[in-house]
């Protein structure tokens, strides 16, 4: 029993032994790669700290807040990678706008976004005005970062509702390398009734409300007193402030809200704040949110893979994300990157795009930690 | 033999051939019904054939047909995952990695502490407390403390460990527990040593009950596998394969991992059955 026992370990041993010197043959030598981790934003400065990782790209606040608490510094801003690129935008639920008043509400609440993104903008410009105060006060308070954090910031963040050639240039370009990574097909895209990633684009970013918005006049009344706009958005992403604006009640001095200013009652939806993008997506395909903040990738991807009866009626920001490495590690430039280990929020996030463009104009691939 | 005596003699041996093999059939019957109630469901969800007077409603896109989750299944091993450009037997080798060395982890601790808290009131106080604190707390609820305190290779490993750990040590701790105390006293009766009543009495007795904690932990190991592979998991991962599908709304490929788990965990607990087995012939109590 005793020898059977010796010689079936032997061979176990044996075939553990070949199996990982050939992986090691097969694998080679080191590619020329970035490698990379799927962490979440709020943990990553920990993880930097802690030495877990070498570096990451995440949206602000989160990049500031490494860079103010001294663990790490920017080697790269995600406006040096594609000027003025999309990041999150407002959709809105097509059952929605086929309803009653459905599309009047929807250009409401447009024009409301518009006001507080003017608002936030002029607020911005003048870092000793009141408002400026008032609005590092309400995004401390979103947030829960300091101050300092919230103040670095905004300094990288573009808040804006204009929809132009620029804007559906890059989200046909996103689109285009989904259907390179398989992360969509085109089948998707013919299922949905659409005949090309231009095609796609210019039906599914509807200008036409951001355009109706900018004669929308104030309301004396609200127009659903009894069925609020369910409202989604990110559990405090800095960049969606614009809702966070348009709900405060005492900006204008009138004791109305934006949005109440232009007739409108809104309501968090149920799950909201969401923690993805994704969420919010699962939201509108549950009737359960009516107009969402999120990132343009997923209401991109789910409305092509999934049937997500949704429109994206307007921009919310550009840029605001950047590339951190640790402190100490004396990289200064992309190509410091070589080897190293960097988290993203995930493959399907803008910022995992970014820094998949940044990185091969390096000639650097990015790779999945082995 | 005339022709009514021959077909008594098929129908007999054919009825005694599904008699024989009644409980594997029935398997199959069951699972059969699932698939078909499944292809039923979703057909229902999108109007297609026998529900043409139904519309498709949105549901439907989260409820793939069982045969395009098949497709994917299978291509989810010839063609690379449009996340991280991995095949599926590299998320298999790489959460099967995790789940050994948590196994193995949890094995090496729960069971000499389960026979401890099972035979010693002192030691069942100071650790009954602590157990039943950190017992019912969900695994994802570790996720992002682990990941920073144990990184990126241990966190994942931990995360399933304590899947595993808490069934074994409860299921050891009442076989250690459950010893018929005539036993314990007859041995020592006989002259018995403290070392010869547990190795020849107690551990015994506990044999039965580690391999059913063996089997449910394995199987909670596998449930804690998305969670634990849900962020920074190196290597990726069959849970980062569901989780990253189910984040772009690829529910053919999602559904794909859950069956891949689902298998792997009839695998690991049928090899966890086979082992329980040969220790029950070896130790003599078939």
């Amino acid at each position: 029993m005793e020898k059977k026992i010796l010689i079936t370990l032997v061979v176990t041993a044996v075939v553990i032994l070949a199996a990982v010197a050939a992986a090691i043959l097969l694998m080679g030598g080191k590619e020329s790669a970035v490698y990379y981790l799927t962490v979440p934003p709020k943990d990553m400065k920990a993880s930097l700290s802690t030495g877990a990782i070498d570096a990451y790209i995440a949206w602000e606040p989160y990049v500031s807040d490494s860079v103010v608490g001294g663990v790490g510094d920017v080697i790269m801003w995600s406006g040096d990678i594609m000027p003025n690129h999309p990041c999150c935008v407002v959709a809105v639920s097509n059952d929605f706008l086929a309803s009653a008043n459905g599309p009047e509400l929807t250009e409401r609440f447009i024009r409301a976004h518009m006001d507080a993104t003017t608002w936030m903008n002029e607020a911005l410009a003048d870092h000793n005005s009141a408002n400026y105060t008032l609005l590092v006060n309400m995004a401390v308070q979103f947030t829960q970062r300091d101050a300092a954090v919230v103040e670095a910031a905004f300094e990288h963040i573009i808040y804006r509702y204009d929809m132009g050639s620029e804007f559906r240039s890059a989200l046909e370009q996103f689109t285009d390398m989904y259907m390179n990574t398989s992360m969509t097909t085109s089948q998707k895209l013919t299922d949905r009734g659409y005949s090309s990633t231009t095609d796609f684009i210019n039906k599914y970013v509807d200008g036409s409300y951001l355009a109706a918005a900018a004669s929308v006049a104030p309301s004396a009344t609200i127009l659903n007193p009894s069925s609020p706009i369910r409202l989604g958005y990110l559990l405090g992403d800095l960049h969606q402030m614009a809702q966070v604006v348009a709900q405060n009640k005492t900006l204008l001095g009138t004791g109305k809200s934006m949005f109440e200013t232009y007739g409108l009652l809104i309501t968090d939806a149920t799950g909201a704040p969401f923690g993805v993008g994704g969420d919010v997506m699962n939201g509108f395909a549950a009737g359960a949110v009516d107009i969402g903040y999120l990132g343009a990738p997923p209401a991109l991807l789910n409305h092509l893979n999934a049937g997500v009866s949704t429109k994206i009626i307007s921009q919310v920001n550009s840029e605001g994300s950047g590339i951190v490495v640790k402190d100490g590690l004396g990289i200064t430039d992309l190509s410091g990157l070589l080897h190293k280990t960097v988290a993203t929020p995930g493959e399907s996030s803008i910022q995992f795009l970014l820094l998949k463009i940044a990185l091969q104009r390096e000639g650097l691939a990015l790779k999945i930690k082995t | 033999m005339d022709l009514n005596a021959r077909a008594r003699t098929l129908l007999t041996k054919l009825v005694s051939l599904v008699w024989t093999w009644r409980h594997l059939i029935i398997s199959i019957l069951s699972l059969a019904a699932f698939i078909e109630i499944w292809a039923l469901y979703s057909a229902w969800l999108r109007g297609d054939s026998p529900f043409e007077f139904r519309h498709w409603v949105q549901t439907a896109e989260y409820f793939p047909y069982p045969w395009t989750v098949f497709h994917a299944f299978i291509d989810s091993f010839t063609v690379p995952d449009p996340f991280s450009g991995l095949y599926m037997t590299d998320h298999i080798y790489a959460s099967l990695k995790r789940i050994s060395i948590a196994f193995f982890l949890s094995f090496v601790t729960a069971v000499p502490l389960g026979l401890l808290l099972g035979r010693s009131k002192t030691a069942e106080s100071i650790s009954n407390p602590l157990v039943e604190l950190f017992r019912p707390i969900p695994p994802l609820a570790w996720v992002p403390i682990f990941l920073v305190i144990f990184r990126f290779f241990w966190g994942p490993i931990l995360i399933v460990f304590l899947g595993i750990f808490f069934p074994l040590l409860l299921n050891v701790r009442l076989g250690a527990r459950s010893v018929d105390p005539m036993l314990v006293d007859a041995s020592r009766t006989l002259g018995a040593s403290r070392i010869q009543i547990f190795e020849k009495v107690i551990f015994p007795y506990s044999v039965p009950y580690m391999m059913t904690g063996i089997k449910v932990g394995l199987g909670i190991g596998w449930m804690c596998i998305v969670a634990a592979e849900m962020l920074g998991a190196v290597g990726g991962g069959v849970g980062r394969y569901i989780f990253a599908t189910n984040g772009v709304m690829r529910y053919d490929l999602m559904y794909a991992g859950m069956v891949t788990i689902g298998l792997l965990s009839v695998l690991t607990t049928g090899v966890a059955g086979l082992i329980e087995r040969r220790v029950y012939k070896w130790m003599g109590m078939e």
